[in-house]
């Protein structure tokens, strides 16, 4: 399972402090939303030296990502066009409906995060547009664990809604707490039984938490060299005569 | 008062649960135990706490690192994870907290999952970023002194 994490500068906790305290949660890798936090991959998608030193120190994977923060779908579309080709993991922060539509219609972007903050809302169309184009609808756990009053139950509430959109058409879907720093990342067990406790299915949070690594592992052979196109790969080949 | 026989009293699970704070966080443990209850009261209401129970059996937290063990009514335990889990402060410092494990007796858990020597942590000063700034070291964590309060870093960030 793994955890999209924000990390210092935007977060209160180092790349390096948040893998290895993943790592004592039983976290099989982390991926960091901060893109000043960590050094994009190669040009064929291996991880980069510092991911390859974290991985050895800590034994978790490290994974780049980059959060598109835009105020505008127009904006979004050049920012999704830089850093497709840098970046393992797009995520695209949603919260608006000009955003979300734009997130869930573009294959390029792997996660869209947080769609139900701010004035952001979900509906069928965004969610047959988010499974026809393989984008990964975010539930952000984070204001279950921390929020409290008024503003947790409207988050709870949202939740809801978007996981019964979410789940009858069975679009793709990530689970995180949106931690910003070690004090705030919770083992997936926790996770698990929180959101089990305000109406989540375990197994199926539990899939949103292995999703980053699929994502991560999708996007990585993509980059790999061999890769021409989804099912055709260069191999090796029998030599004539 | 004369107590129970044995098939009527409450048969308990024990939760040992590991702690981090930033190091000047000061927890007490009537402040845990009352942000642990009010945690519980939130997500699960108030039937669900009673019969979760969460009282605590043992606290301790010194230098942003604690453990604690806290009894859970069997059958309860899924809830009473999630009530930890939603433990994010107390009394206004951000807590990290985990579950190490579950035993049947206090003594099971306490040997098993208390750990009796933490590592010792230490003041001093490191390179981060492109300063020179104090920092606790515990371990391989580091608690780094920045000027809007603590930033997280492992001795991977120091070196």
């Amino acid at each position: 399972m793994y955890e999209a994490v924000h990390a210092h500068p935007d977060g209160d906790a180092t790349v390096a402090r948040h893998a290895a305290t993943a790592a004592r949660y039983g976290y099989e890798g982390v991926v960091v939303r901060t893109r000043d936090a960590l050094d994009p991959a190669g040009e064929d998608g291996e991880p980069s030296s510092e991911a390859a030193a974290l991985r050895d120190e800590y034994g978790v994977d490290v994974v780049d990502a980059v959060e598109i923060d835009a105020d505008d779908a127009t904006s979004a579309s050049g920012a999704v066009g830089n850093y497709r080709s840098e970046r393992t993991v797009v995520c695209l922060v949603g919260g608006g409906d000009g955003l979300n539509r734009f997130a869930v219609e573009e294959p390029r972007v792997d996660v869209l995060a947080r769609p139900m903050d701010g004035r952001g809302d979900f509906n069928h169309v965004l969610a047959k547009a988010a499974r026809d184009n393989g984008v990964h609808v975010e539930f952000d756990l984070g204001p279950l664990l921390r929020a409290s009053g008024g503003g947790r139950v409207r988050a709870l509430s949202d939740l809801r809604k978007l996981r019964e959109i979410v789940a009858y058409y069975d679009a793709p879907h990530v689970v995180s707490a949106n931690p910003r720093s070690h004090l705030e990342l919770r083992a997936p067990r926790e996770l698990v039984a929180a959101a089990e406790a305000v109406g989540f299915d375990p197994e199926w949070v539990g899939a949103g938490l292995r999703a980053w690594g699929e994502i991560a592992a999708r996007n990585r052979e993509r980059r790999s060299e061999a890769f021409i196109e989804p099912g055709v790969r260069r191999g090796r080949y029998e030599e004539d005569g | 008062m004369k107590h129970l026989p044995k098939h009527l009293r409450p048969r308990w699970r024990y939760v040992a649960v590991g702690i981090e704070t930033w190091p000047d966080a000061d927890l007490g443990r009537r402040a845990f135990q009352r942000a642990l209850w009010y945690a519980a009261g939130n997500l699960i209401g108030d039937a669900g706490s009673a019969d979760a129970d969460l009282t605590l059996l043992s606290f301790s937290h010194g230098d942003g690192a604690g453990e604690a063990v806290i009894k859970v009514r069997h059958g309860h335990v899924a809830e009473a994870r999630a009530a930890i889990a939603c433990v994010s402060e107390v009394d206004g410092d951000p807590v990290g907290i985990h579950v190490r494990g579950i035993s049947g007796t206090v003594r099971a858990c306490e040997e098993r999952y208390m750990r009796r020597a933490d590592p010792l942590s230490t003041q001093r000063d490191v390179a981060f970023g492109d300063a020179e700034r104090s920092a606790v070291v515990r371990g391989d964590a580091c608690d780094v002194r920045v000027e809007s309060g603590y930033v997280g870093a492992a001795a991977f960030d120091i070196e």
